[in-house]
């Protein structure tokens, strides 16, 4: 069962985190069809949030596909994200490991490269590429 | 929605001040309702009034659609824990448990037993000795167990260490999931409420400065910063909370139910504190012109 | 409810038990001897006229068991007032003072049904130690009551049963005065709501109230006899001289124990007189020429076959101020003025 964690000041709402992790489970494969999600209140008890909050999060991947809720019984997997997983990617994962060589032999530490690419894929999101 | 609380002109006046004045309220029922004010803004007033133990001075409130506290039924309908959570130090905390079955008729004792059980509590130790957080969930338990509809805490975690505190609010946000209970609790630190409240109220200097579902107010309420501005020449319909201004810059939070059109402006989000804050700020420099 | 007044009174139940436990016990290792003692001194076998002497005898010999005696009046002269301060003030101040008020009235019992239990039981208990205490001491101090009532003029002691401390030590009365000085001590946490102040005011009322009961009230309780004596026929003070007097009647023969409200020297006609020309200077024989004046005194008192039924008049005016006491306070709680 997939364990939620709370990032208090990253400035997204927790609802958006819960997705985020349930969408990042898929995508790792950590989470299955048919897996049962965490139960409303242990989370909200876990966490310390509002159970309207762990509501609204599973409401929200039942409405994206991803999950169906099974009144008296729980929330479970119903979907996957489509790209299979990560490592069909490859290709696109050398890639990266190349721009990643250049990036350090250019001089950037860690803390450069992750602004650099933040900045970049905020930016190319907005142009509506990403 | 029926409303859980609602109150008319409430006031409450001892000797010659006014520790809470002309608050009108309607707090749906459903919510984890957050109280935050400044010491002294009349939050304890307001919860000791709701639960029975304030006569009010002027105005009228209902809880649960009757006068607070007029009859044992209603009574049994509202659990409160008061500031400190005061408990009876010379009891064992399987006698607090006894108490609290033979004054409520709705008593839950596999609930109140299995609460008690998980939290690592020793049934024969006499709650004089328990540490601050243990009596924090012990009041907590004794509230929760006789099964109530509302919940009312006034500052539950302020003397909590962290760990406490974060206990103590995930085993109220377990209470609420469990048992649809509604509840409404006090701080003078939005940061605590933040994460649990869906519903915020904000009381400064005895008024109530702004009330309403989070959602609503963070979607409403935008922190704008760009080159400065005088507040008065902001367009209509946007109500500027607090401003603050450099040489060349202004930063204000501002309401508005609309969109903000002004390339000018850079728009953010803002956070529950933020907001929070910025009211309490507002109250407080009205007051000073007033005592002006 | 009655079960967290029980469990909150425990303690003060637990003390007072084992006070009035040394207390009896004490009592019940000293009355043999007491008693033996009475029979030795031949006290249970005289008859109506040998008694008398053989009283004082009795008196001087029992003189060992007059500290006990006192003692024991004392104690029980204190104990309501130290269950008006222990068990009446802290009963609502302590809740006040921890806050343990806001649990307690956030239950599903009314305030009025709170306090009704949080009194009753405790102020049971308070008649029921008093009326212990008493009647434990009645039952051992007998022989000394006995003897004294017998003998004439002189009250070793100081007793007579409506002496001052005899009075409230005996009988039933000390249940009245536990049951006010509880309810007292109550109304006092109520409205002052500290518990050390209102301990304070607990015992400065209890106190002027002990003191002014048996000069203000209780005389006038039943009307008083009348009589007039010869003088020199009664013990007391006299003072005669310089063609003026007075008399202090402190006890009279034919009247053993009785009360003496107040004292006038009167004429042959009834009036009072405190002075006359014929006799002045006549030093010694001061007495004889005033009788010859037909100057007698005029007491007032109340017998002893009053005993009773002043001890159950005042009984009952305690018991109707502590009821008092206890509607005011229900009522006031209920009125949420807090």
């Amino acid at each position: 069962m997939i364990e939620f964690r709370l990032d208090g000041r990253s400035g997204v709402a927790p609802y958006l985190q819960l997705i985020h992790q349930v969408r990042h489970a898929l995508r790792l494969g950590l989470l299955r069809e048919g897996d049962q999600l965490p139960k409303v209140k242990d989370v909200a008890a876990g966490l310390a949030i509002n159970p309207n909050t762990v509501l609204k999060a599973y409401r929200e991947l039942e409405y994206e596909g991803l999950a169906a809720a099974r009144p008296g019984i729980g929330t479970f997997v119903t979907g996957t994200l489509d790209g299979g997983s990560l490592a069909a990617h490859g290709p696109l994962r050398r890639d990266l490991q190349r721009w990643l060589a250049k990036a350090r032999r250019a001089g950037l530490d860690d803390e450069s490269i992750e602004a650099l690419f933040a900045s970049t894929f905020r930016s190319a999101s907005e142009e509506g590429i990403a | 929605m029926t409303a859980v609380i609602e109150s008319c002109k409430l006031g409450k006046r001892y000797h010659s001040m006014w520790a809470l004045s002309d608050c009108t309220l309607s707090i749906p029922s459903g919510h984890v309702v957050g109280l935050v004010g400044p010491n002294g803004a009349g939050k304890s007033t307001l919860l000791n009034i709701a639960t029975g133990l304030l006569a009010p001075t002027t105005g009228t409130i209902e809880v649960l659609g009757t006068p607070p506290a007029a009859r044992p039924a209603e009574l049994s309908r509202v659990g409160f824990v008061a500031q400190d959570a005061p408990v009876y130090t010379a009891l064992t905390v399987a006698e607090h448990l006894r108490v609290g079955a033979r004054l409520n008729p709705r008593w839950d004792a596999r609930l109140a037993h299995a609460r008690i059980e998980r939290l690592g509590l020793n049934l024969k130790q006499k709650a004089g000795t328990l540490s601050g957080g243990q009596r924090a969930q012990l009041a907590l338990t004794l509230a929760i167990g006789k099964r109530p509809e509302l919940l009312i805490l006034d500052e539950p975690v302020a003397r909590l260490d962290p760990l406490a505190r974060r206990e103590f609010l995930g085993e109220l946000m377990e209470a609420v999931a469990e048992q649809d209970l509604s509840v409404l609790m006090s701080s003078h630190l939005v940061s605590d409420l933040e994460r649990v409240c869906d519903y915020l109220i904000v009381l400064v200097v005895s008024r109530v400065c702004v009330a309403g579902p989070v959602e609503e107010l963070l979607a409403t309420h935008h922190l704008l910063s760009g080159p400065r501005r005088d507040p008065d020449q902001m367009p209509p319909g946007l109500r500027v909370i607090s401003a603050s201004h450099t040489g060349r810059q202004s930063t204000l939070l501002v309401r508005t139910s609309g969109q903000i059109l002004d390339p000018a402006w850079t728009v953010s989000q803002v956070t529950l504190e933020d907001l929070a804050l910025a009211y309490m700020k507002q109250a407080a420099i009205r007051q000073l012109e007033v005592q002006r | 409810m009655m079960w967290l007044t029980w469990r909150q009174f425990r303690l003060q139940a637990i003390v007072a038990t084992a006070a009035l436990a040394a207390f009896a016990i004490a009592l019940a290792v000293t009355g043999p001897q007491l008693a033996s003692l009475y029979r030795a001194d031949g006290m249970t076998t005289c008859g109506d006229s040998g008694c008398a002497a053989l009283a004082g005898d009795f008196l001087s010999d029992a003189g060992s068991y007059q500290i006990m005696y006192g003692l024991c009046t004392v104690g029980i002269l204190l104990a309501p007032a130290l269950i008006g301060l222990f068990w009446g003030a802290p009963l609502i101040t302590r809740e006040f003072e921890t806050g343990t008020f806001r649990l307690a009235w956030t239950q599903t019992i009314t305030r009025t049904r709170w306090l009704a239990s949080k009194l009753v039981l405790p102020g049971l208990a308070a008649m029921a130690v008093a009326a212990g205490l008493s009647l434990l001491f009645g039952w051992w101090a007998a022989p000394i009551g006995q003897a004294a009532r017998l003998t004439h003029g002189s009250f070793p002691l100081g007793m007579g049963p409506f002496s001052l401390p005899d009075f409230d030590a005996h009988g039933i009365a000390p249940l009245g005065y536990a049951a006010f000085a509880f309810t007292l001590g109550v109304t006092a946490g109520m409205l002052i709501r500290r518990t050390i102040p209102a301990m304070a005011v607990t015992l400065a009322i209890f106190a002027a109230i002990q003191v002014a009961m048996p000069l203000a009230v209780r005389p006038h309780l039943f009307p008083p006899a009348r009589t007039t004596v010869a003088i020199g026929s009664f013990a007391g003070a006299e003072h005669v001289g310089n063609g003026h007097f007075s008399f202090n009647v402190m006890d009279l023969p034919s009247q053993p124990g009785a009360w003496i409200i107040s004292s006038q020297a009167v004429n042959a006609a009834g009036q009072s007189v405190s002075s006359s020309a014929a006799c002045e200077g006549r030093g010694q024989n001061g007495n004889q020429c005033l009788a010859r004046q037909g100057v007698q005194i005029a007491v007032t008192y109340e017998p002893t076959s009053r005993f009773w039924p002043m001890q159950l008049a005042e009984t009952g005016i305690y018991l109707a101020l502590a009821m008092v006491l206890a509607g005011y306070c229900l009522r006031r709680l209920s009125l949420r003025r807090y």
